[in-house]
């Protein structure tokens, strides 16, 4: 027996040092695997870097798994959500760990600095608009400020189609496209038909609307500014052709292995629909305008390169109603606008991302009034290189430098000595900006902008600060302060340059709350308004006495609310504005509330899909009420109001077939009699009353029909992005 | 009887010490992810990716699972979260990928086709052009991969669906890729090789 245990324990000793042999070959890596407060994280993959030894944990958070591997070791955690964690360290002290996973802020999670900003793109939370919302929404006619008018903290300046922006002018919001200015946005019309932005909607994939308090990266606005970012690649080769009432339109995308190129072309003429339907002016010469655009890509090594260019020409002559001229006044004009964009966005190291480009502009506009001429010459030039370095995912450092250059003449001539006027302006800027992402719930972001002219031999120190925090799941409360400085206008410059730069501060608050595909936002605004220019003479003029001391606020709510679950196959959204502004600026003699700034404004847009008709109906109401307006029969300035101002607008798009598209729309199609204002007569009438007539639209309504064609190759592709 | 025993037993061993860890790991991944442990699959596939960053087909089968197990998800911020990894994944393995290659081109075009299910308003016009034109560049590529054919008709059948036209017209296209599936000889026994279900269930459920 004895024997024979021996044998058995000899054996048992065998087989425990073969064991103990093999094993010490295995080392066991071991750990628990939880959040920063301590819940275990189920199913994160830990690993060693670089080899196949690793696990996934279980539902405690505990992993163990064996590895052949010596020495030192990079061990791995990764799990969807959070940030990466790496600690290096020898197989043998790798056990027992207690690892804590940081929740990766660069997640749709993680609070996002709002204030003031209206989103139009795919991945941000707070994008209130989606890209497709620009070109289908009924009162836009496929023009991005259309679109961007229904949105809340602009006011409806129907005569005049640009964006006026929380008791701000159309002057006050600049246009920047891939970070580079547009010094003239919009095409130009008479003064009782709006205008359009000069760009096609579907050259962008991404626009951000700030209706104040934004990044330090933007200066010579005060009110706003609007982004757009062009489309990186387009999706395909395509031809398409447009054929509508008021003109037509050809363009191709042709793609290469690593660049691409699209053109487009299109004519307007207004001639066959004047007409068909009546218009208040009386033209000589229609509406027409020809454009051309073309973009060429090149991905780089490193980057992306692109180059855009637009040309265009516009010219009308027509005969306007006036109270003080029984013939009417006689106005014409001729405007050739050239610009172009070259932006390089590319990586210099892992962490490191430089922004650079440059923009020109060259415009030419000669107008006549009566029997005088007026001819402006505008050269302009953007340069700009901005730097961003990631620290971490948690901090960002942004800062860069860039020049403004303009050159604008005019030459007045008639039955008197030409006159000529203009300014040369040399503006140097630079800023910083920092992004500090605390947690998922907190985030800051500090900027400083400096900027010096040369002009004005002044420089002005504007400083930033936005601050956002996560309320709940789904509810967010950011707020924001900013200084901003912007330039008197051309308008003044050309006749005085011994001046200063105009100012304003933003105080804003902003609640958000968004869920299944609803969006609710409320903010709250303060602005007041420095160093605005006045001057002493009816218009502003080589006689006046211009000076800096006009002042102003702004204040007032905004409030959004979209909901595109609620209905089946019905999006829709409604805004609403609150303003209350007073400026003292021209030559207002007090106070007053200027005719652009009506107090309450209200949009609701609705786009339904028809599945068995395969066609979106869309319609938009909009409403402003009345704007101020001075009666000289009656004591004090601006001190009555216009009624308000209603329109509503239906359009349908019909897909044929995804490449055949028939569009219709009508804006205000109830046919609301809109008065802009009133003009009044420089002299009483007989019984000592001044006469008037009201500033009424060019047309009551308007109707679009057009088709849309594209040839691709798939036969998928389709112009909807086009309208 | 104890001579086989000895022999099979050598026979095992010899195959399994002749299989590189790569094959054994990636043997591995593919037999988690066909029992359905879809996770640990993808785990192990991005361990196998860091650990050999000259490889495609592990990021590629990691990006794959994500993107087929994002189809069908409604919370945005999953559907997000995983197809961002996946695309990540994604890039991986096209820069690693020795040359231009049909099956990523088909993953990338399930890729776009995943975000243009989860909300059609918004990704639709966007990135339909673009899946239209990886199936089209992937055809031209591949003519004979049953991926590529199967992809590309189920694409059709939905654009048909949604734009009302033949959906029975590519059924067709579907049959082929059926018998294409009992041709394709894959590169290795590590490549792409699925789908002949998939292609069967389709073809039952809109041919028939």
């Amino acid at each position: 027996m004895i024997y024979n245990n021996s044998k058995v324990s000899l054996s048992i000793f065998f087989i425990s040092l073969f064991s103990i042999l093999s094993l010490s070959a295995q080392t066991v890596i071991s750990g628990k695997v939880s959040e920063k407060n301590g819940t275990p994280i189920e199913g994160a993959n830990v690993y060693l870097d670089g080899t196949y030894d690793g696990t996934a944990t279980d539902a405690q958070g505990n992993f163990s798994f064996e590895t052949e591997e010596k020495g030192p070791q990079l061990i791995k955690v990764t799990f969807l959500s959070f940030e990466p964690y790496t600690f290096f360290g020898d197989v043998k002290i790798l056990n027992n760990l207690k690892i804590k996973l940081r929740e990766d802020v660069n997640s749709l999670e993680t609070v996002v600095l709002s204030a003031g900003t209206l989103e139009a793109s795919d991945n941000s939370k707070v994008s209130v608009l989606k890209p497709l919302d620009v070109v289908t929404t009924a009162s836009a006619l496929g023009d991005f400020v259309g679109a961007l008018q229904t949105l809340p903290g602009t006011t409806t300046v129907a005569e005049d189609g640009r964006l006026f922006v929380r008791g701000g002018d159309a002057s006050e919001t600049q246009i920047f496209i891939d970070g580079i200015r547009v010094f003239t946005p919009y095409t130009p019309t008479t003064n009782n038909a709006p205008t359009r932005g000069r760009y096609s909607p579907f050259l962008f994939d991404g626009i951000t609307f700030s209706t104040g308090g934004y990044s330090a990266e933007f200066g010579q606005a005060l009110s706003s500014v609007l982004l757009l970012n062009s489309i990186d690649e387009p999706a395909q080769e395509a031809t398409n052709i447009q054929i509508m009432s008021v003109g037509g339109g050809f363009g191709h995308t042709e793609k290469w292995d690593k660049s691409s190129l699209s053109i487009n072309t299109s004519y307007i003429n207004l001639a066959p629909y004047l007409a068909l339907f009546n218009s208040r002016n009386d033209f000589q010469k229609p509406f027409q305008t020809f454009s051309g655009e073309a973009v060429y890509r090149q991905k780089l090594k490193n980057g992306l390169l692109k180059v855009y260019g637009a040309f265009d020409t516009s010219n009308f002559s027509l005969t306007q109603e006036d109270i003080n001229n029984p013939d009417g006044t006689q106005f014409s004009l001729n405007n050739k606008n050239f610009y172009g964009n070259t932006s390089y966005s590319g990586v210099l190291t892992n962490d490191l991302k430089i922004d650079v480009g440059a923009s020109y502009t060259l415009a030419t506009t000669e107008i006549g009034i009566n029997n005088i001429t007026v001819d402006d010459t505008e050269n302009s030039a953007h340069f700009k290189i901005k730097l961003k370095n990631r620290f971490s995912n948690r901090f960002k450092l942004t800062g860069g430098v860039e020049q403004f250059i303009t050159d604008f003449e005019e030459q007045v001539s008639g039955d008197f000595n030409p006159q000529e006027y203009g300014y040369k302006n040399n503006l140097t800027a630079a800023f910083a900006e920092t992004d500090i992402i605390f947690s998922r719930n907190f985030a800051i972001k500090t900027g400083l902008r400096v900027e010096y002219s040369a002009m004005f031999n002044d420089i002005t120190i504007a400083p930033r600060l936005s601050l956002a925090y996560k309320t709940g799941k789904n509810s967010q409360l950011s707020i924001a302060y900013g200084n901003f400085n912007q330039q008197p206008n051309a308008e003044i410059l050309k006749f005085e340059q011994n001046l200063r730069a105009r100012n304003t501060s933003h105080y804003i608050a902003n609640y958000q709350y968004t869920a299944n595909n609803r969006i609710f936002r409320a903010e709250l605004y303060r602005k007041d308004y420095t160093n605005l220019v006045t001057y002493d003479t009816t218009t502003a003029s080589s006689e006046s006495n211009f000076t800096n001391n006009g002042d102003g606020y702004a204040q007032g709510l905004d409030v959004f609310f979209r909901d595109d679950e609620s209905i089946k196959n019905l999006d829709y959204w409604v805004s609403y504005s609150y303003l209350d502004s007073e400026r003292k600026f021209q030559n207002y003699p007090i106070e007053a509330t200027p005719s652009f700034a009506s107090k309450h404004n209200a949009s609701v847009v609705t786009k339904y899909w028809v599945e068995k008709w395969q066609s979106q109906i869309g319609a938009s109401y909009t409403y402003g009420s009345g704007r101020s307006y001075t009666n000289p029969n009656e004591p004090g300035f601006l001190q009555e109001q216009t009624r308000a101002f209603n329109s509503l607008s239906l359009n349908c798009a019909y897909l044929i077939t995804p490449q055949k598209i028939v569009y219709a729309s009508v804006n205000n199609v109830l046919g609301f009699n809109n008065i802009n204002g009133y003009q009044y007569a420089n002299t009483p009438n007989a019984s000592g009353q001044f006469n008037r007539q009201a500033l009424l639209p060019a047309t009551d309504q308007f109707f679009f029909v057009g088709f849309f064609w594209t040839i691709s190759d798939d036969g998928k592709e389709n112009q909807l992005d086009n309208l | 009887m104890k001579a086989i025993i000895y022999i099979t037993t050598v026979l095992i061993s010899l195959t399994s010490f002749a299989q590189s860890p790569y094959e054994k790991g990636m043997t591995k991944a593919l037999g988690l992810w066909s029992e359905g442990n879809s996770t640990e699959a993808v785990q192990l596939f991005e361990r196998i990716s860091s650990a050999e960053p000259e490889e495609w087909l592990p990021s590629f089968y990691a990006a794959q699972i994500l993107t087929y197990s994002s189809f069908g998800e409604k919370d945005k911020e999953k559907v997000t979260t995983t197809l961002n990894k996946a695309l990540e994944l994604m890039n991986t393995a096209k820069t690693n990928s020795p040359e231009k290659n049909a099956e990523l081109m088909v993953l990338e075009a399930q890729y776009y086709t995943s975000w243009i299910s989860f909300d059609g308003m918004t990704y639709g016009m966007k990135y339909a052009g673009k899946v239209g034109e990886l199936y089209q560049n992937a055809l031209a590529l591949a003519p004979d991969n049953p991926r590529v054919v199967l992809g590309k008709a189920e694409w059709d059948m939905g654009s048909a669906e949604y734009f009302g036209g033949d959906v029975k017209s590519y059924c067709k296209d579907v049959e082929r890729a059926i018998k294409l599936f009992s041709t394709f000889q894959p590169e290795s026994v590590l490549h792409p090789s699925g789908g002949l279900e998939h292609a069967q269930e389709v073809l039952a459920r809109s041919c028939n």
